[in-house]
């Protein structure tokens, strides 16, 4: 896998200069930085307004949008590849639902209980699976989806298979239970602000360009001290964690959990929010998780045609913003004579 | 570009992205009665949910020619949740708040109605279903169900067994679906009342293209005939297995599409029996108030769909006779007036069989419906 991350150091080297990563361009001012963003706040203040069903559509967005920066850190930031992040989401979620329903515990501590438990999980799968590369890698993090799905279905006694577990409460703060829309959106709004900000320290630390330099050649990476199958594990630990933050999110806010929630449809939306909206920036997977989540709805009006006209959208969406739309705020900033023959040119 | 260029290049996706979502004003109209129905018309449950939505279509339908309901046109609202749960929750959340629907008819996919079913009962609005009930207390209050109950189609095939043959053991192959799942803990459970053993049970993926493994599993361990629980092609798969490994075991299938028996019956012959609601077998039905009542639903039904399977239509047909019916005796279309009649409908002749509700019931049809048959020179036959 060889996404193109975007790393900018604010100290040492220019990273883009040692190894050879084609570079996005950079933003030439904070209007077109912050264009993904007024255009994010745009839609949840939209939802936050009108309530109901955009509220609905949004706050299932603003969960994907967590999951995906979590595959960002490890697909756009670390460019490796995972189809197997919805197992973690899956460990996330069945711990909630089954420590919240069945053992009286509270939301925070099955949440924590279930970030470890996906922690725990993504070492023991991470450890001997990353040292694979390339297509042995995904066919391996496939395979971890898969089982999870599996493990999910059969293991009646604890998951109650696809009958699913009901009942799960939703989140309180206080006393306060969060179970209107309003409340909902304002509280995964804050998780994903939560996110953002982490991912973004974590792009521009020096764990962030460690990842980077493996990013851009493991071998050179290695050459230049890296660690790489250490940092390559604790990039999917970091993957893993948001997944399993996101997966619990999802069934306190619906209340109920079946083996369909994490299945290979998951995977595949996630990758689609990840390069629609930029992988390997910071906005790109909340932007495209609200795109790709709002996109669908859009044309639901076209009935049996709805399909056709999503998929058409992004063709579209990836013809003419190939680097995403993080990518494509970032370029309209540029002027267009000299973009030209520069490597920031989206290819 | 300019700053000013920018700015508006951003405040114009800025409206644009905010339009994504707009064009979803509610609307509801005093004199229209609207039901909603969250449907797999994709996904796995496509086959059984189209012929769902085209059965309370075909309801809407005769109510309007007649006038409607109280006066009010039946207009029907259809989402497809892509037989997933996410998709239905928002399904149900649009026809709630965008759409404002009166009453839910919603499809088979039991996950989907189960994840949404919290957030209707909040909306204080009924559910009738095709699928099983949700689990928690404070939901089944505001949802009910047409679909017999688990046991009923295994009891039927345990009967024929009990008294028309000398097989004593039993194996039992289902797929992992909840319905399937009901059915084989039932089929475990009572085998014993009817004299019979469950030898073995195994299980199998709707989308398998072998059960070898699992049909000489169940043979090795004495069984005599299979019983089947679950929809799809699997059906066909497994008689051809069985025809392959030579087997003698008789299959006996539950409730499934007519379409899917024709090949199964030209592979197994007489060793192939299926369980049947009274509208797959119409024309073998003795005069009856059933048979007066799916009469009423059938001659649209085949005057627009021809020899199109009639048994998941028919129960559609079935939840909005029911709803109107609730309507018109508490002479209101609130959801709790609503709720509240359907609890108190007894011996309300549908297609399918009697429906009795009470506040603890809300699973309706309490009287097995179901019949055995068999297909012969390519026509439906009752055997028990």
């Amino acid at each position: 896998m060889t996404s193109s991350p975007n790393i900018i150091s604010r100290k040492g080297p220019d990273l883009r200069r040692v190894f050879p990563v084609p570079a996005q361009p950079a933003p030439r001012n904070r209007l077109a930085a912050a264009a993904p963003w007024l255009v994010a706040a745009c839609i949840v203040g939209y939802a936050l307004f009108a309530g109901g069903y955009p509220a609905t559509v949004v706050g299932f967005a603003l969960i994907y949008a967590i999951f995906v920066s979590g595959l960002n850190i490890f697909m756009g930031l670390t460019a490796q590849v995972s189809f197997g992040q919805s197992a973690f989401a899956a460990v996330g979620g069945y711990a909630s639902a089954i420590l919240t329903t069945q053992y009286d515990w509270g939301w925070l501590p099955a949440m924590v209980a279930g970030i470890a438990a996906a922690l725990a999980a993504a070492f023991a799968i991470g450890y001997p699976t990353l040292r694979l590369k390339g297509h042995y890698l995904s066919m391996a993090t496939l395979a971890i989806g898969l089982i999870a799905h599996e493990i999910a279905v059969e293991w009646e006694s604890v998951t109650m298979g696809y009958l699913g577990i009901s009942g799960i409460p939703p989140i309180d703060i206080a006393g306060y239970e969060l179970a209107g829309d309003r409340a909902i959106l304002i509280m995964l709004s804050l998780c994903v602000a939560a996110t953002v900000f982490a991912v973004s320290r974590i792009r521009s630390s020096r764990l962030g360009r460690a990842f980077a330099g493996l990013a851009g050649s493991e071998d050179a990476a290695r050459a230049l001290g890296i660690d790489v199958a250490r940092y390559k594990l604790v990039s999917f630990l970091l993957a893993a964690s948001f997944a399993s933050f996101s997966g619990s999110l999802f069934v306190h806010v619906v209340g109920y959990v079946s083996p369909e929630v994490f299945s290979l449809h998951m995977v595949i939306l996630s990758f689609t929010m990840l390069y629609v909206g930029g992988i390997g920036t910071v906005a790109g997977p909340v932007i495209g998780a609200l795109v790709v989540s709002a996109l669908p709805e859009t044309f639901r009006a076209f009935r049996d045609y709805q399909d056709l006209a999503y998929g058409t959208a992004l063709i579209l969406l990836l013809i003419f913003a190939p680097r995403g739309l993080a990518g494509l705020f970032a370029a309209l900033d540029r002027k267009p004579s000299s973009d030209r023959g520069k490597g920031g040119t989206a290819p | 570009m300019s700053l000013r260029n920018a700015q508006r290049t951003v405040a114009m996706t800025a409206a644009m992205a905010a339009a994504l979502l707009f064009g979803t004003a509610p609307a509801q109209a005093a004199d229209v009665l609207k039901i909603g129905i969250s449907a797999g018309l994709t996904g796995y449950a496509a086959t059984v949910d189209r012929a769902w939505r085209d059965g309370v279509q075909l309801a809407a339908d005769a109510l309007n020619a007649k006038g409607g309901v109280m006066g009010r046109k039946v207009e029907v609202v259809v989402e497809d949740n892509r037989s997933e749960p996410q998709e239905a929750v928002t399904a149900y959340r649009k026809m709630i708040s965008s759409d404002g629907v009166d009453v839910f008819i919603s499809g088979c996919v039991s996950a989907g109605n189960f994840a949404a079913a919290g957030m209707v009962a909040r909306a204080e609005k009924p559910m009738m279903l095709c699928s099983i009930l949700p689990q928690q207390a404070s939901q089944v209050k505001w949802a009910f169900t047409t679909l017999p109950p688990a046991g009923f189609e295994v009891e039927k095939r345990f009967e024929y067994l009990r008294d028309k043959t000398q097989i004593r053991k039993v194996g039992v192959l289902h797929d992992p679906t909840p319905y399937a799942l009901l059915q084989k803990s039932v089929a475990e459970k009572i085998a014993g009342k009817y004299g019979l053993e469950v030898a073995g049970v195994e299980s199998y993926k709707q989308d398998d293209a072998d059960l070898s493994v699992q049909l000489t599993k169940l043979q090795s361990a004495g069984a005599g005939a299979v019983i089947k629980i679950g929809l799809g092609g699997t059906t066909l798969t497994a008689a051809k297995n069985m025809k392959q490994l030579g087997s003698s075991m008789l299959l006996m299938t539950s409730l499934e599409d007519l379409a899917v028996f024709k090949p199964v019956s030209e592979v197994l012959g007489d060793r192939f029996l299926f369980v049947a609601s009274p509208s797959q077998v119409f024309d073998a039905l003795p005069e009856s108030a059933t048979r007066t009542e799916i009469s009423k639903f059938l001659e649209p039904w085949r005057a627009k769909y021809g020899d199109r399977d009639p048994n998941w239509a028919s129960r559609g047909w079935d939840g909005v006779m029911l709803t109107v019916a609730a309507i018109e005796a508490g002479k209101s279309a609130a959801g709790p007036s609503m709720r509240d009649r359907i609890e108190t409908i007894t011996g309300f002749q549908g297609t399918t069989g009697i429906y009795n509700f009470t506040p603890e019931n809300h699973q309706g049809i309490t009287a097995n419906p179901f019949v055995l048959a068999t297909i012969a020179d390519d026509r439906v036959k009752i055997v028990q």
